[in-house]
């Protein structure tokens, strides 16, 4: 599920430890062994936390990066400095799997703009807009397994959706089946899946909109486009770039249970993703050391991405 | 806006199509796991006649889903108890108690929260097997409480900040120790969140198939979702059967949705207004 990383990219801990606390409190208590115990107490309560974080998170991170300069099987351990990442980037597959990265990253302000549209008229109160807006979120909250296994089911060559085209005139698409379709069909499946889940982003994004400007562009006579474009767009502008990184994200990381439901990065490699590339040189080649190269690129390009995006919705919102 | 009844039910269609095109996957779904395979076969899309519950039958037992089915109920529900508990209690460290390196650890968390789990899989992988937690229900359990742990602490910070520091002081007064205090007053006040955060951490766990597919290599072990994608295999010739498993794996889901969607979608949006 995509669900974890849709992370409070851009929220400030203002409010931790902020409030009063127990040092005052347990000052009043004289007795030794109690103010000991007091003073354990934060500690105490984090520790598990702390503790469950750095040994399962933050430590396989330097672990890999580590790890990622070292050999595989008969070079086990040994110190190969750059070797891996000089294969990687030799290797079709990987190079294939971030040209797919790069399709994502333009279809990403298609994928941000189907979830803003029906946000806007959902909020505008379309008939029906109650009934709109927990329907399309349902689909965010089923499994990637069972969305893939439903359209593998839809899409196969001689399934409904090829037998509905037929009945419209249209010949069969092999959704699955040809390479230069199989990747946007994908795409198209995990949009269908997740577009409710940034859809309720926006609303909530609305929800903090002030209903007066609205009120005063309709009274001034503005259309719909204009409404959108010089009242919404401004007045969400944080939200749309929450929406745009988590999107984003989502796609680089939550795609994995599609791509191995739907195609195995095939047909012919063309739907390999730099996630189902590390899960397989991992589980099905047994090159660790390698796919932790592909894990520090990886990260590095969520980084690049991320960070860019971020620094080009703020130009964009300046000048506005 | 001119003509605005008029275009409200122009715009209100294809939003309807939407919903249509949103619903009937799985319509068509659980429509399969209903009939024969020589009825899917003659006509796909007719609705079944009766309702045959044969398939189910058949994926739950001689399939094996009944045994994926209790894997992934133990995981999901240790999973999402150990995560309320330590999310809580750091939750609560972290609004409420002043103390060295509270801010760094919660700016912590926040960095460990933009780690995702592709990045870190295969030395994950690597000490799990290590400490011989690989292919255990602990092994997994703790897997998925590192995933999401950073976000139910994020949001039970959140949630507890809100509460005045004023009834932490009373309870204090009134004699309870720090430990009191989170276990009379933070987990009774926090019930609203913990609820939110639970059924959210319970999808995530349920709906993973990644690194079930890791941790858990052998086939007893398997949870549903990594189940159902060896279901495609065994019965790709009985489509029936086939939907009969994935209706089976989604009918929880779809249940807690039915229950818990503002819950649902008040969590997931927790983070973004906030900022």
């Amino acid at each position: 599920m995509p669900l974890g990383d849709f992370t409070p990219l851009l929220a400030r801990p203002a409010r931790a430890g902020r409030a009063d606390g127990p040092a005052t409190a347990s000052r009043r208590r004289p007795r030794a062994g109690r103010l000991s115990s007091e003073r354990l107490s934060p500690f105490v309560l984090m520790a598990p936390a702390v503790a469950v974080i750095v040994l399962f998170r933050l430590w396989p991170l330097l672990l890999g990066v580590n790890f990622s300069f070292t050999g595989d099987g008969e070079r086990n351990g040994a110190a190969v400095g750059l070797d891996n990442y000089a294969e990687l980037f030799a290797d079709p597959l990987f190079l294939g799997a971030l040209r797919n990265v790069g399709w994502l990253v333009l279809l990403l302000p298609i994928a941000v703009a189907i979830p803003g549209m029906l946000a806007t008229f959902i909020y505008l109160r379309v008939p029906g807009h109650r009934f709109y807006r927990s329907v399309y979120f349902f689909p965010a909250v089923l499994s990637p397994v069972i969305v893939g296994s439903i359209f593998n089911l839809l899409l196969s060559f001689d399934g409904p959706v090829n037998s509905l085209l037929e009945l419209a005139g249209l010949g069969p698409v092999d959704w699955l089946g040809d390479s230069d379709v199989a990747m946007f069909t994908v795409v198209g499946v995990h949009v269908w899946a997740t577009f409710g889940m940034s859809l309720v982003v926006f609303l909530s994004g609305f929800a903090t909109l002030d209903p007066a400007l609205l009120d005063a562009a309709r009274s001034d006579g503005a259309s719909l486009p204009q409404v959108i474009r010089h009242v919404i767009i401004p007045g969400l502008s944080r939200t749309i770039q929450f929406v745009f990184v988590t999107t984003m994200i989502g796609m680089l990381t939550s795609m994995f249970g599609l791509i191995y439901v739907m195609t195995s990065g095939g047909p012919g490699g063309s739907t390999y993703l730099p996630e189902y590339y590390i899960w397989i040189q991992q589980g099905q080649m047994n090159r660790p050391a390698f796919a932790s190269a592909a894990s520090t690129v990886l990260f590095l390009v969520m980084l690049v991405v991320g960070l860019a995006q971020v620094s080009f919705l703020r130009r964009t919102g300046r000048e506005d | 806006m001119r003509g605005a009844r008029f275009s409200r039910w122009l715009i209100a269609l294809p939003m309807a199509l939407l919903a249509l095109a949103t619903i009937y996957p799985l319509v068509f779904t659980a429509n399969a796991a209903m009939k024969t395979r020589r009825d899917y076969i003659l006509d796909r899309f007719a609705f079944a006649d009766t309702l045959r519950w044969d398939n189910i039958a058949t994926a739950w037992t001689s399939a094996g889903t009944a045994r994926y089915f209790l894997n992934s109920v133990i995981v999901v529900a240790g999973a999402s108890a150990l995560l309320l508990l330590l999310g809580s209690m750091a939750g609560f460290a972290l609004s409420h108690l002043r103390f060295r390196g509270s801010r760094a650890l919660f700016l912590g968390c926040l960095a460990a929260l933009f780690v995702p789990f592709q990045v870190i899989m295969v030395p994950l992988v690597r000490t799990m097997a290590d400490t011989g937690l690989v292919d255990t229900y602990p092994g997994l359990i703790l897997a998925y409480t590192a995933q999401y742990l950073p976000f139910t602490i994020y949001l039970m910070t959140s949630y507890y900040s809100a509460i005045p520091s004023e009834i932490v002081d009373a309870a204090r007064i009134d004699g309870n120790t720090t430990y009191g205090v989170y276990r009379r007053i933070m987990l009774p006040m926090g019930r609203p969140a913990l609820l939110s955060v639970g059924v959210l951490n319970a999808l995530f766990c349920w709906n993973d198939v990644l690194i079930a597919l890791l941790m858990m290599p052998s086939a007893e072990h398997r949870t549903l979702m990594v189940g159902v994608t060896s279901l495609r295999g065994q019965y790709s010739a009985d489509i029936p059967t086939f939907a009969s498993g994935v209706l089976i794996a989604a009918v929880p889901v779809l249940a807690v949705y039915l229950f818990f969607q503002r819950r649902i979608a008040d969590a997931v949006t927790a983070g973004s207004t906030k900022g």
